[in-house]
């Protein structure tokens, strides 16, 4: 029979009718923590490793503060030992049917199945989150992905050929992370047929836990190898032979920010006031608790953030039941946060929402549109034309119309600006670890002498050359739709296969780049708007044009010694390849069906924006051509710099241009290839820049365009065959032209 | 039941303004079957709660003054007396909130319940239950005759026509549906009606309870409602004034987990007494 106790409670509980604790046991995470004797090393090609002689941090319940393991911190050679394991598997891997792998994957996701309950136990217990997240979220989406990507694997020999698997990719987690990051990263690797090697910070059991179950499938043990060490170890990973790609994940902060049309403020505060009240704060392994705590760390960035708010004169709602003791933190709601003051711009911390009013549909995208930040968003009116607006208008990679937070497998989940520039998920995470088929491997070249301070600083001073034989070539930077002065006012000789002076060339500079961007954002919103039908005519306009200075182009291309049978099959190339881009980008977009939503997602392709690329000096006409087709026809604006050593079939093409394209659509800015490439690749309102120039120039780019995180696309100095189909008009140019958008658009009435 | 309450202006534009996010609401509706469990003495405490607002019914063809008789002592004594003992609970008056039967079965209850000594209320249903498609007179006949007869509380079915055409009426409580539909009471549904109530309760001030009936059948469903109610509306609507649940069998099932809280064991069908 029961005790009096409980049944003195019954009474009571009778009246006040409170929710009591439905605790999870976390025994079973305790008890696996016990198999490795509470003292977790790495987990590479299927065993654990622990090598001797490394500090350990502890793992510790971020909610008791409770020590649950000791986790080692590795070191280089553990690194490097992890990426030959994955080294050695990848021939074997990479080279099995598609159908294997799929079925590999499989048995993972059914590996997860079996053990779900200690994965959702271990997680919880380290991270704090609520289990019901865990458990009804992330655990049944991870067995999705995992199953998503072995149909991917099944049929890549078909809907892939033609790409290949990059090699051993590097993945590093940052300090928080749900394990899902991890797995939306690793499922499309895995499936196309790369190895991995995790790095991931100490105090994350649950990445090693998921190794073992994946290293327990024999009989291919070393393609997911976890080591557990600092990031100062991420340079180290990238420097491995064999690594092909690093992909990491940024720490982000939870929080959100809603903004609200003013006419509908009171009542929307008023019932999002309502609810608050009623969430639950608690320990993460109580079934009945809605939101856990993620350690002191997280709540004192939140109880800073509330204060500094308070004193920039906003206004503090907290509500919900919260234990007292830390580090819980009530779901908090700010309000009247003045839009100038720092706290607006800054990023917002769990667990709180920035509520700011708006007036109009304008009003609300400057607002959303006005920071750094661009991974998802979340759109609510009854209106279908004005949802469709914000959600074509908002710079994300996510939007969700009268819905939040929902993800798919099949849906590319990325983002602009500076919430990254790599997809997961759906086929753009694929070809995140693919190659067209053939491209060499990449050996990591670090020039440890590469001055980043000086690279393309110095413009060096030219002189008279002697007379200019032949006709002139058009004179100018073209920008803005004409032929301009250079900033700088000097010229640079282009001398011709003879050595003799085919004519000068203005020397472009910072400022001229500045003002190419500039007419470049300025034609950008135009361009964009037109239909696929509209770009297509203008660039068959082009073409038309430049068949018709044929016999110019070839005689410029002849004075550069190239072949007149070759300078007429470049000029020909290029003019086909202007049609072809033209047709191609008329079948764009397309719907997807996902699981478990009733109503279509949108994949959008839409253009990256501004789109700087320096041109290569190998086939100066053709490879001008054929970057700049691909980049137009997908709706972005071009900043081109020609061939450093011809560019001048560039400048005819500009004389053309100059009356056919509208202006600032496409600029050309002429001069020292480096001194530019430096400008562009430290300009942040640039979207993406293509390089295609020297070695050392590659990583000054790569380094420089961190700065705004923009999407980079590199020839690590080796010259491209523009004239073969695959590497001149291949599908790669197409999918670097564009990124996607998911727009969900849950239906139901 | 509270007392009747005024009740408002017939405002039209409420209904024609009012917008239902269906996808966000089938989503919440799966969200609150596993985001709220309650366990040990909390779940039975809750379960208690759940039987006070329970309207013990019986509406079949075969209803007779003997299954009205045992139907009645079981809304008195609906928990065997040692399991409530148990739980100390046995001197709290833990009764159904009414009995719900046909009109003609009216009479039978009201005698059922004096000779027990119970003071429950009887519910009828009336107005040409369960599809309303008779006439006028007879329907307010039937309730009349119910009222003399004893009834104190009446469940009327909406004149469908009229609402499809758009001619409204008020009420003290919104019933999700008579219960004899194929679909009857969901959580989405719930969950839309709900919202109605509060909104009604912040424009107006007054107070509309919410019965859902059919389909009913489990004590870990009716944990789930009760929780609803509670993140929806609040505390104060979790009381047998605001709260109604129409079933049947659903008293059996409560009263063998409770039966297991108490004993820790799983009752036999036999082991406990049938309504």
């Amino acid at each position: 029979m029961a005790a009096t106790r409980t049944a003195s409670r019954a009474c009571e509980i009778f009246t006040t009718l409170e929710y009591g604790p439905a605790p999870e046991s976390h025994a079973c995470a305790l008890a696996w923590l016990d198999t490795q004797d509470r003292h977790l090393g790495h987990y590479v090609n299927g065993q654990w490793l622990k090598p001797e002689h490394r500090s350990s941090v502890p793992c510790q319940d971020p909610i008791t503060g409770e020590n649950l393991a000791s986790c080692l911190q590795a070191q280089s050679e553990d690194v490097a030992a992890a990426v030959e394991a994955a080294r050695a598997s990848l021939e074997n891997w990479s080279t099995q049917p598609g159908a294997f792998r799929a079925q590999h994957l499989t048995r993972l996701a059914k590996a997860i199945q079996k053990h779900q309950r200690l994965l959702w136990t271990l997680e919880s217990l380290v991270t704090g989150r609520a289990v019901r997240e865990v458990r009804d979220r992330d655990v049944p989406l991870a067995q999705q992905l995992l199953q998503y990507h072995a149909v991917q694997a099944h049929t890549q020999e078909e809907a892939l050929a033609g790409w290949e698997p990059m090699g051993v990719v590097g993945l590093i987690l940052p300090p928080t992370f749900p394990f899902l990051d991890m797995m939306w990263r690793i499922c499309p690797a895995l499936a196309v047929g790369c190895t991995v090697v995790v790095l991931v910070p100490p105090a994350t059991p649950t990445p090693l836990l998921l190794a073992q179950l994946a290293g327990e499938l024999a009989p291919f043990p070393g393609i997911l190898n976890v080591i557990s060490g600092p990031d100062s170890l991420g340079p180290v990973l990238a420097a491995q032979p064999g690594v092909q790609k690093v992909a990491f994940c940024g720490a982000t902060e939870g929080g959100l920010r809603l903004l609200i049309q003013e006419a509908v403020w009171d009542e929307t505060m008023r019932r999002l006031q309502e609810r608050m009240g009623r969430l639950r704060c608690g320990r993460g392994l109580d079934g009945a608790v809605d939101m856990g705590a993620r350690g002191a760390a997280a709540r004192d960035l939140a109880q800073r953030y509330v204060r500094e708010a308070q004193s920039q004169g906003a206004q503090v709602f907290q509500a919900g039941s919260v234990p007292s003791d830390s580090p819980f933190f009530p779901p908090t709601l700010v309000s009247d946060l003045p839009p100038a003051s720092p706290c607006a711009q800054a990023e917002v911390p769990w667990p709180l929402v920035v509520a700011s009013p708006f007036r109009t549909v304008k009003e609300a995208l400057a607002v959303a549109n006005g920071t750094p930040r661009g991974g998802s968003a979340s759109v609510w009116s009854e209106r279908l034309g004005q949802a469709l607006e914000l959600a074509y208008g908002l710079q994300v990679g996510t939007v969700w119309i009268n819905a939040h937070g929902l993800r798919d497998p099949a849906v590319p989940t990325g983002g602009c600006k500076e919430s990254g520039s790599s997809w997961h998920g759906g086929q753009d995470g694929l070809y995140e670890y693919l190659r067209p088929s053939g491209t060499p491997a990449w050996i990591p070249y670090l020039s440890k002498t590469l001055n980043y301070d000086a690279f393309g600083l110095a413009l060096p001073s030219t002189l008279p050359a002697g007379p200019e034989t032949g006709p002139a070539p058009p004179y100018g930077l073209f920008v803005g739709g004409r032929f301009q002065a250079p900033g700088a006012r000097s010229s640079r000789p282009i001398r011709d296969s003879q050595g003799s002076l085919h004519g000068y060339v203005a020397e472009g500079g910072a400022k001229d780049i500045r003002g190419a961007v500039e007419a470049a954002h300025q034609a950008a919103p135009g361009w964009m708007s037109q239909s696929p039908a509209a770009r297509a005519a203008l660039l068959w306009a082009l073409a038309a044009a430049l068949q018709r200075r044929e016999p110019n182009l070839v005689s410029r291309l002849e004075r550069h010694g190239v072949e007149l049978k070759v300078a007429k099959v470049e000029v020909e190339l290029s003019v086909k390849r202007l049609r072809a881009w033209g047709a191609r980008v008329q079948a764009q977009g397309c719907a997807l069906q996902v699981a478990e939503l009733r109503g279509p997602v949108l994949q959008l392709r839409e253009p990256l924006g501004v789109l700087a690329i320096v041109c290569p000096d190998e086939w100066p006409l053709l490879a001008f051509v054929s970057l700049l087709a691909p980049a137009l026809v997908h709706g972005n604006t071009v900043v081109l710099v020609p061939s450093g050593a011809c560019p001048i079939p560039a400048l005819e093409v500009c004389q053309e241009m100059a009356t056919l394209l509208p202006a600032g659509l496409v600029n050309v800015v002429t001069g020292d290839q480096d001194h530019l490439t430096r400008c562009l690749a430290l300009h942040q309102d640039i979207q993406a820049l293509w390089y295609f120039g020297s070695a050392q120039g590659s990583q000054f780019v790569e380094w420089a365009s961190a700065g705004n995180l923009k999407l980079v696309w590199v020839n690590r100095g080796c010259p491209r065959a523009w004239d073969q189909e695959a590497e001149g008009a291949g599908p790669e140019l197409g999918r670097r032209a564009a990124r996607t958008k998911a727009l969900w658009l849950p239906m139901g009435d | 039941m509270s007392a009747h309450q005024q009740g408002t202006e017939l405002d039209l534009s409420w209904i024609s303004k009012i917008q239902v996010n269906k996808p966000a609401v089938l989503r919440r509706a799966e969200q609150i079957q596993a985001r709220r469990p309650v366990k040990k003495e909390w779940q039975a405490a809750w379960l208690l709660k759940a039987v006070t607002c329970i309207d013990l019914t019986t509406l079949s063809g075969d209803d007779t003054a003997s299954n009205i008789q045992r139907l009645c002592y079981k809304a008195k004594y609906p928990i065997r007396e040692d399991l409530l003992k148990a739980l100390n609970m046995h001197d709290k008056g833990i009764t159904t909130a009414a009995v719900c039967v046909y009109p003609a079965r009216v009479c039978d209850a009201v005698k059922a319940l004096k000779a027990a000594g119970c003071d429950i209320p009887v519910a009828s249903v009336a107005t040409g239950f369960p599809a309303g498609q008779t006439h006028l007179k007879t329907r307010l006949e039937e309730i009349r005759l119910a009222v003399e007869d004893g009834a104190t509380e009446i469940d009327v079915v909406i004149n469908r026509t009229l609402v499809l055409t758009g001619q409204w009426k008020g009420s003290d409580f919104i019933k999700t549906s008579t219960g004899k539909e194929t679909v009857n009471a969901t959580f989405p549904v719930a969950i839309v009606m709900l919202r109605a109530i509060r909104d009604f309760f912040w424009k107006t001030g007054n107070k509309v309870g919410f019965k859902p009936a059919g389909g009913i059948r489990s004590a870990k469903d009716s944990l789930v409602w009760l929780s609803l109610i509670k993140e929806e509306l609040g505390d104060e609507w979790m009381k047998p004034e605001l709260f109604r649940i129409g079933a049947s069998t659903l008293l059996a099932d409560i009263e063998r987990q409770i039966y297991h809280h108490v004993t820790g064991r799983y009752a036999a069908y036999h082991d406990l007494p049938m309504s």
